[in-house]
């Protein structure tokens, strides 16, 4: 029963995809592998935990992109043996490792904390705000963050190709991917969901339900932080103009384009923003439009616009209600013989429910 | 089940997602199945004997996105007038150049990159320009923190080249030391060069405020007048550092002096924020006077327009080139050759309007690019126009010395520019117009300063260097300049 419920067309569908991503680097050029895959994995890791704590806890937060910032300072900070930049600890890299992610769940328990009061756009809001003094913070203590950033960060020796970072976020991203799937069945999901859903009930039922957001928003800042640190692993250096507004917002915009309650669009949003990004300003004679790399940003609002009003859902909303067009399609070609109506009534409101 | 199979549909989307672009970007490709730790960045190309492939990065966007024609127009003149090129359009360089040739090494544009001054973005648009479009050797960056993460990326990548565009920190040739970066300009310190000296014996001043952007350019710029300031005596009293790409300057220029307390300001604040500093002084402040400011890059035209004329009797440092009232024959016949290679340049000194090639050439920003392209020309003669060895290159790279419009320039050990810093003062002429006048020139400034700065020494920052008198190799040499003629 369980190696049946195992080899479901889903898990065989990830299991092949995860095949195919392992075999990448031998099928494409080291460019798409390390530049446009890996970046998707960073990007795709710190936009799941904007859609862990929307899906599960009902909170949509813009701080993430800070903890992962402050992981990349921290760990720059003490693995730098030299140089005028930053603390110059000198510690080794398993070191630097647990300390940058130690201080990035502390901030993220600390703001949480402070955030878990509140919900809806005050929620929003209030980790916009996060973000905005993370960013000044950084851009004005130099001593931890400079100044103008901290440049050099060599990534660990056994991260030592770059195909191995790609390997690394890979897996990371795997392990998210599943860990988020599965934390909304535990008891402590399945309880952050009540307390998304009815706050009060929940609090009258004896949940404490800003220990629970608390909890919530420091695990998501251990996974952003994680991101964080593949990030300046690939890309050497890290500077508080990372962490300002704007790529706060990208990725918030990689979340909307997959689709803010899909795990899976957290991933396929940030390969359709990395991939537009390097690739459609090459496009021949998309400059005689008016595209150039100085309308870059414009280009992606207008994909986010049009996303948006095809599918409040993004990408991942598409290829759900394009799945249930063709299913019903299907479902009445075959006729009421195989019985298919009443499930596929069924399915449409739980889908519905889910985008919700 | 049905919630399972729900899940299905977002994961097969990915999936075909990703073969579909696996297989458009891996199909054709000499590179595909290259392990990634062994993927070329620079040189691959020019191993193989196709010559160079050039890439441009320019900065289209923040604070310095005007200068981005200016950046590609200063590299295309130097390929246009010493290796043949011709440029695809006569009224922009944007859409790049052919025919490129030197040593008989076909030179091609693989692309121009757009950087938006963060450090992340312009990493982004060098690895697309080196890893995705085959680039050996790279022109650029602009600005000063992209400079210092081109520099760091040309460090781990050996094989490839890049000549600095005009990034003026000062951090990315002393400190980082990339032995494949080269800059045949002057960092911002060094364009700040004897101006303190000036101000100090010929305008009388001693105690200054100090106020710049705080990013590695603004240290740096700031860095080289308080040390020249105040190795000659004079006091530094406040340094005020507003985050690059303030719009509202209002809480930074409370923190200034008010004008009765110091003898002058210096401002190194440039970009998109210079005239709304300027005029968040002067709703604060009262007037300008202008023989109580200084600063470098920062006084235009433009800007005098849009402050009145109070702002002549100003001091501005260098930049790259020189002020129009210094005319020599070599100038003239680089400015009338851009004038050739193009019909008309929407370059930033006219307000990114079309207008004649040779008012965008004779600024600054044009001509550090053009530095670097006629460089990667002469260097290439030098080896025959073999780029194969690129240590070879790299060496020919580094005894260069340009005999260029606006002065010669030769690089030190860090593979940074020496050069001849012009300084100026803003005055009124016959017409009543703003314009600049050419007071001294100072010859052979390193960006050094006589030890100031060193390898081992803080990178320039808020409180790096300090105020204290010291031995500069210029004090008191600069050659004074009388309507536009040196008096050498």
């Amino acid at each position: 029963m369980t190696a049946r419920r195992l080899l479901t067309s889903s898990n065989l569908l990830g299991a092949a995809l995860v095949a195919v991503l392992l075999l990448l680097p031998n099928l494409t050029t080291a460019f798409f592998v390390n530049f446009v895959m890996t970046q998707t994995f960073i990007l795709g890791l710190a936009a799941a935990t904007i859609v862990f704590l929307a899906k599960y806890g009902g909170m949509t937060s813009l701080a993430q992109f800070l903890l992962f910032g402050v992981a990349g300072f921290m760990f720059g900070n003490a693995a730098q043996e030299t140089g005028s930049r930053g603390l110059n600890l000198g510690w080794s890299p398993w070191v630097a490792i647990g300390f940058a992610l130690l201080v990035t769940v502390a901030v993220a328990f600390v703001l949480g904390a402070i955030a878990s009061r509140s919900t809806g756009i005050y929620f929003l809001m209030l980790t916009f705000v996060y973000a905005v003094i993370g960013y000044f913070v950084f851009a004005q203590i130099v001593e931890i963050s400079g100044p103008g950033g901290i440049t050099s960060i060599q990534r660990p020796d056994f991260l030592g190709p770059p195909v191995r970072l790609y390997y690394a976020g890979l897996l990371l991203s795997v392990l998210a991917y599943l860990g988020f799937r599965a934390a909304g069945r535990t008891p402590f999901g399945l309880a952050l969901q009540g307390v998304r859903d009815d706050p009060v009930r929940m609090a009258s039922l004896g949940f404490n339900v800003r220990l629970y957001r608390t909890l919530a928003f420091s695990l998501a800042g251990f996974v952003a932080g994680l991101s964080g640190l593949l990030n300046v692993w690939w890309n050497g250096q890290i500077d508080p103009a990372s962490i300002a507004t704007g790529p706060t917002l990208i990725l918030l915009i990689i979340a909307v384009i997959g689709g803010i309650t899909s795990f899976e669009g957290a991933w396929l949003g940030a390969f359709v923003y990395v991939w537009v990004f390097t690739y459609l300003r090459d496009l021949p004679l998309i400059d005689e439009i008016g595209i150039t790399e100085a309308r870059f940003n414009t280009v992606i609002g207008v994909i986010v616009l049009l996303i948006m009003v095809l599918s409040p859902e993004g990408l991942t909303g598409i290829v759900q209600r394009l799945r249930r067009h063709v299913g019903a399609r299907i479902t009445a070609l075959q006729g009421p013989a195989l019985g298919g109506s009443p499930s596929t009534g069924k399915r449409a409101k739980e889908s519905g429910g889910m985008a919700t | 089940m049905s919630k399972l199979r729900r899940r299905t549909a977002p994961a097969a989307s990915l999936a075909a997602a990703l073969v579909l672009v696996t297989a458009g970007c891996g199909g054709g490709d000499d590179s595909a199945g290259l392990p990634a730790d062994q993927q070329g960045s620079g040189g691959t190309a020019a191993a193989d004997g196709d010559g160079v492939k050039l890439g441009i990065l320019g900065q289209c966007e923040g604070p310095f996105g005007g200068f981005h024609e200016d950046a590609a127009a200063g590299t295309t003149l130097a390929l246009a007038r010493f290796a043949g090129a011709t440029s695809n359009s006569s009224t922009s360089a944007l859409d790049g150049f052919s025919g490129a040739e030197a040593a008989g090494t076909p030179i091609e544009l693989v692309g121009i990159g757009c950087g938006d001054d963060t450090a992340d973005r312009i990493l982004q648009e060098v690895r697309l320009l080196v890893e995705q479009n085959g680039a050996n050797v790279i022109v650029g960056p602009l600005s000063g923190d992209e400079g210092m993460a081109v520099a760091e990326y040309a460090k781990a990548n050996p094989e490839l080249t890049v000549l600095a565009g005009i990034s003026g920190s000062q951090e990315q040739t002393l400190q980082i030391q990339a032995p494949n970066y080269f800059r045949f300009y002057g960092d911002g310190a060094i364009w700040n060069a004897g101006l303190g000296d000036l101000l100090y014996h010929q305008q009388g001043w001693r105690d200054v405020a100090v106020i710049a952007d705080d990013y590695s350019f603004g240290h740096t710029s700031a860095a080289g007048f308080v040390a020249d300031f105040c190795a000659v005596g004079g006091d530094v009293t406040h340094r005020v550092f507003p985050p690059l790409g303030t719009t509202d300057y209002s809480s930074y220029i409370a923190q200034l002096p008010n004008p009765d307390e110091v003898d002058g300001y210096f401002w190194a604040v440039g970009g998109t924020g210079t005239q709304a500093a300027l005029e968040a002084f002067i709703n604060s402040k009262g007037d300008l006077t202008g023989d109580q400011h200084a600063g470098n890059l920062f006084f235009n035209p433009d800007l005098a327009q849009a402050l009145g004329s109070d702002i002549a009797g100003a001091h501005i440092g260098g930049f790259a080139t020189l002020p129009g009232d210094v005319m020599t024959p070599e100038i003239e016949e680089y400015l009338a050759s851009a004038d050739a290679t193009w019909e008309s340049i929407a370059g930033s000194l006219s307000g990114n309007e079309p207008a004649p090639p040779s008012t965008a050439a004779a600024f600054g920003f044009f001509y550090g690019y053009y530095t670097a392209g006629v460089a990667l020309v002469e260097a290439l003669e030098a080896v025959d126009g073999d780029i194969s060895d690129v240590d070879a290159f790299h060496a020919a790279l580094a005894g260069l010395t340009l005999d260029l419009p606006y002065g010669p320039i030769s690089l030190d050990e860090n593979n940074s520019g020496v050069v001849d810093v012009g300084l100026s003062r803003l005055v009124v002429d016959d017409a009543g117009e703003v314009v600049q006048e050419t007071v001294a020139i100072v010859p052979g400034v390193d960006q050094s300063f006589g030890g100031t700065f060193s390898p081992d020494t803080p990178s320039p920052g808020r409180d790096f260097p300090a105020c204290d008198e010291r031995d500069l190799p210029w004090e008191g040499q600069a050659t004074p300049v009388v309507d536009g003629v040196p008096q050498s």
